[in-house]
């Protein structure tokens, strides 16, 4: 099954990126691109670009029948899903496969099994590998206050229907246990109509440490070593580092195996991340498995080598994996930050303009994956990523030092991006001392949003003598002024 | 000439003047010479105030000045002082409706020339994921309905607009 020519179901920073290494394996590129989308750098460099419409520019990207249409009008042998839209949807899985359409990804049956929370946190469990320790009321509810106490202290209970963090109620220690539970069962009722209960063990301060591996299907799986996502802003990453400074090199091996251990189990095909919850006391967790390539691919990327992109190329075409486990290099450290449309200021509040600058950061170790041309229109259709800066050290001081001056050198003008607090995130001694959990930027956030050294006077200095009308107007009555002596206070 | 800027929410006023030979911006608390100069590269420019020379980039927008300096960005945003003596946005029983946040509209519900009363649909907005329908603020006739279903607007964007009020 060889492959000539790739669609890519996916717009911005990712697709430009997927189409620049299916052009370097010398495949023929198609693009998507809504009516009312703005042209991005995807549709400058791919050999074609597919309108796509629907009643709003996401919708089109999630119109399954229109995107595999698409593919078979233009004679696409293939599909890359890049990440979110219809990446990790089953259902376009089986629909391109029952079209002999390759898609670049995993089997839809593994989509499936990774897509539903509980039934992969049972089949990981089953298997052996570690999940936080928890305790299901439905299983047995005469055993459950029993079953809740053996999983030891801090507890979190959680109503099975919730969501939201309603209904939650931490507890600390055994004497209040049976009480917490039937509060919970109360606020559970309360807000759900539901008042059945779960507990499981409540990780204090944890960190987001994922794993990179990649399968070829046929029962060969090879890990790319971790990611550390533990600064995350509304339950979303903006930074992204490998290695983690959290992991002595034995837990990361320990980590990086459990996680070829659960791909092998799923005889996982292409690229994929296992999330894990990784507590204080070194313990971790299992927490999902995405089954298509992340956001921050690019940080492993500079670490290893390896173009994960083409990795996964190979494997769609049968080519296999082209390493084994020891020709993984883990070499220096790599911080990947990602820019974003939205005022950090007030709550992460997307960010609408016209770009009225651009002026990327280059040099060694520099690596700018972007999604936006100088010119373009920032709009609030899609995700408020415009692009990512991914830098490479030679250790994780030095690449904490490129990035920021790399990130101070990022000059988008004309719409309000995170430069500033990306900035400020990295120039925290807790940052640097790699002292950070999930929770950091909300415990943070007063000192991260400080205004910095006051420059009023030169903005307005700036902004006054770059206003045209203004300045004409100045001219035209200098006699005036001279004649008053200047106005003073 | 005066002006007044808005920056990190903060109004600041100043007054520019030109004694002949260079430029002055004034200010409440003092007044410093000041000079523009291009730097070749697109929104490049050196800014000299004081005898002290600034490298920045900077690009002027519709209703702000972006100025990207010592490697931070800065939105200045330049307020009309004949807007501000109006008073007249954001007021209650205002002529205007203006954006809350960015988003897209979702629907329209009246036209130009249409007579509406207060509390009454005039559209529906979606902003960060949740809709809004926006009301008239009073009772009126709408003046002007910019924007149609699907279209995407900005922070403070004139959403509706009704006939100013006969005293």
């Amino acid at each position: 099954m060889t492959i000539s020519k790739l669609l890519v179901a996916n717009r911005g920073e990712i697709a430009a990126r997927v189409v620049r290494t299916a052009k370097a394996r010398g495949l023929a590129t198609a693009v998507l691109r809504h009516v009312a989308e703005q042209e991005g750098p995807a549709h400058l460099i791919a050999d074609e670009v597919v309108m796509i419409d629907g009643p709003t520019p996401v919708a089109a990207y999630l119109d399954i029948p229109q995107i595999v249409a698409a593919a078979r009008k233009i004679g696409a042998d293939a599909v890359h899903p890049g990440y979110g839209f219809l990446s990790e949807n089953a259902g376009f899985v089986a629909t391109l496969e029952a079209t002999g359409v390759t898609f670049v990804g995993p089997t839809s049956e593994t989509i499936d099994l990774m897509g539903d929370k509980v039934r992969a946190r049972a089949f990981v469990e089953a298997r052996g590998f570690p999940v936080a320790p928890s305790a299901i009321e439905d299983d047995d509810p005469a055993s459950f206050v029993e079953r809740a106490r053996t999983l030891g202290y801090p507890l979190l209970i959680k109503p099975s229907a919730g969501g939201g963090g309603k209904g939650m109620r931490i507890v600390r220690e055994d004497s209040t246990l049976e009480t917490e539970i039937e509060t919970a069962r109360r606020e559970g009722q309360r807000y759900f109509g539901d008042g059945r209960l779960f507990v499981e063990r409540y990780i204090e301060r944890p960190r987001h440490i994922e794993v990179q591996v990649m399968g070829d299907g046929q029962g060969n799986v090879v890990h790319f070593w971790e990611r550390e996502c533990s600064i995350q802003r509304r339950f979303q990453k903006i930074i992204e580092e490998t290695p983690s400074p959290a992991l002595s090199p034995e837990q990361r091996d320990e980590i990086c195996e459990t996680a070829a251990g659960i791909a092998r189990a799923v005889n996982y095909r292409g690229a994929g991340t296992v999330e894990f919850i990784y507590a204080q006391d070194g313990a971790f967790y299992f927490l999902e498995m995405n089954t298509r390539l992340q956001v921050e691919h690019p940080v492993t990327e500079m670490v290893t080598g390896f173009d994960l992109v083409a990795e996964q190329l190979r494997i769609a075409a049968g080519e296999g994996l082209s390493a084994a486990q020891a020709d993984i290099p883990q070499t220096g450290h790599s911080i990947e930050l990602r820019i974003c449309a939205e005022d950090a200021t007030a709550d992460f509040r997307p960010a609408i303009g016209d770009i009225l600058l651009l002026d990327e950061p280059h040099g060694e170790g520099i690596r700018v994956d972007s999604g936006i041309l100088d010119g373009g229109k920032v709009t609030t259709d899609f995700d408020p990523m415009l692009s990512k800066l991914i830098v490479h050290g030679p250790d994780r001081a030095q690449a904490i030092a490129r990035a920021r001056n790399a990130v101070q050198n990022y000059v988008i003008l004309g719409v309000t991006t995170n430069t500033g607090y990306l900035d400020a995130i990295l120039a925290h001694p807790d940052f640097a001392s790699g002292d950070v959990s999930t929770g950091f930027l909300a415990e943070q956030a007063d000192v991260l949003t400080a205004p910095g050294e006051d420059v009023s006077t030169l903005l307005m200095a700036a902004a006054a003598l770059s206003d045209q009308r203004l300045v004409t107007d100045v001219m035209q009555i200098p006699e005036m002024h001279r004649k008053m002596g200047g106005w003073r206070n | 000439m005066r002006r007044i800027f808005m920056i990190a929410g903060h109004e600041a006023e100043c007054w520019l003047t030109h004694d002949g030979s260079r430029f002055v911006l004034n200010m409440p608390d003092g007044a410093v010479p000041c000079q523009l100069v291009p730097a070749g590269a697109p929104g490049a420019y050196v800014l000299r105030t004081g005898g002290r020379a600034h490298e920045l980039r900077l690009a002027v927008g519709p209703e702000s000045t972006f100025i990207h300096l010592n490697g931070r960005t800065f939105e200045v945003g330049r307020v009309d002082p004949d807007d501000r003596l109006g008073g007249r946005e954001g007021t209650a029983g205002g002529d205007r409706l203006l954006a809350p946040m960015p988003g897209v509209v979702v629907s329209v519900a009246v036209k130009p020339g249409d007579a509406v009363t207060e509390g009454q649909p005039l559209l529906v907005i979606e902003s960060m994921k949740l809709e809004t329908t926006l009301t008239a603020p009073r009772d009126g006739v709408v003046a002007e309905m910019p924007f149609t279903a699907g279209d995407s607007f900005g922070l403070k964007a004139v959403l509706a607009q009704l006939t100013p009020q006969e005293e």
